[in-house]
């Protein structure tokens, strides 16, 4: 996809939508009020402006989502994120460009791409897990398709705990160490999520299991999980050597278990 | 002969391991604490004699079983991608 010039009429004025997830603060502004429509509707629960932050000129175009997995080139002050249904250029002091296809999926994987790149670059992760709140601390479970995310959040939603995100939970340092963030990434449970971070309690490597059971993990089989659900579409290798980097710092301040867990009701949460 | 790590691998000791990450490749591996020390040595640019040296002080083993050993590891590494011979 080309960026495109939009011819901008005198005197119209531009739409703009204001997002701040996980510390980090987007602003949209465009000519087309439609695609500042869907966004707003979309992360309406994360709106937010703060100085500062990231300033994209936006634009709607028609685009495939193929190829589907989002291309990341860094190269000094530049980056460049782009699939076939969008193509995002951030240039310096944060001013932006996207243009994109005005659908939820597609401003969705762009957000899910950049969102990443900066939480590594913070010394965090965007994370393949459920996340759940339990007094006042969030808690992550480790797990890719089918280990369990969505069924452990349904349970602990239906226990009256506050589930953070079913499928997207997003990491970064703080000043007094790890801390999670709302998430507007969800997956079956389909929910918007709110803002607020609350301290990292701890991690959890998942698993489906007839009994519920709390047992210890090797650093290895934390670090090898906490990369796999990594969620990371930049493929240089500094950007491996970064997620190294903040898995050993997360390791180091967080404690890994693993939790086996039976879907049968929600007795495991008295383990968490 | 030398070898060297190739480019574009990351790699990092945690919790007395050293593990690498292949980005391009999506590929990550995990050393051992011997295979870690052989590493981190490559990853200085000592020679094999030289690694092999600090096997010898750090394990005690007669210098033929470090020399065997190093020389070992490093052609499995070279087979996997992970290193190449100085010219």
């Amino acid at each position: 996809m080309a960026l495109r010039p939009v011819a901008r009429r005198p005197g119209r004025a531009a739409a703009g939508f204001g997002l701040k997830v996980a510390g980090q603060a987007l602003n949209f502004e465009s000519y087309q009020p439609g695609i500042i429509s869907v966004l707003r509707r979309r992360y309406g629960a994360f709106t937010g402006k703060a100085a500062g932050g990231y300033r994209f000129s936006l634009t709607a175009a028609p685009g495939s989502q193929s190829p589907f997995r989002p291309a990341v080139a860094a190269s000094g002050d530049r980056l460049e994120i782009g699939r076939g249904d969008f193509r995002a250029v951030i240039g310096p002091g944060r001013k932006a460009e996207l243009t994109a296809a005005p659908s939820e999926q597609t401003l969705d994987a762009f957000l899910r791409s950049f969102l990443s790149f900066l939480l590594l670059r913070a010394g965090g992760f965007m994370l393949h897990s459920a996340g759940l709140v339990k007094n006042d601390r969030a808690y992550l479970f480790l797990g890719k398709s089918g280990a369990g995310k969505s069924t452990l959040s349904k349970l602990a939603a239906a226990a009256g705990l506050e589930v953070i995100s079913d499928e997207i939970n997003l990491v970064r340092p703080g000043s007094n160490g790890f801390r999670a963030y709302g998430s507007p990434f969800w997956g079956e449970m389909r929910a918007d999520g709110r803002p607020g971070s609350w301290p990292l309690g701890g991690v959890f490597l998942l698993k489906k299991a007839r009994r519920n059971r709390v047992s210890g993990c090797k650093p290895v089989e934390a670090l090898r999980l906490l990369l796999r659900c990594a969620v990371n579409f930049d493929r240089a290798p500094a950007s491996a050597a970064l997620a190294l980097e903040n898995g050993a710092a997360l390791l180091a301040g967080a404690a890994f278990r693993r939790l086996e867990f039976s879907k049968a009701d929600g007795s495991f949460l008295e383990l968490i | 002969m030398a070898y060297k790590i190739k480019k574009g691998l990351a790699f990092r000791r945690i919790a007395g391991e050293v593990y690498i990450v292949d980005a391009a490749r999506c590929e990550m591996r995990e050393l051992n604490g011997t295979a870690s020390l052989i590493w981190e040595g490559l990853a200085a640019g000592r020679p094999v004699a030289a690694i092999a040296a600090g096997l010898m002080a750090e394990f005690e083993v007669p210098e033929r079983t470090a020399l065997a050993d190093v020389a070992g590891f490093v052609k499995d590494l070279a087979a996997a991608g992970l290193v190449e011979a100085v010219k």
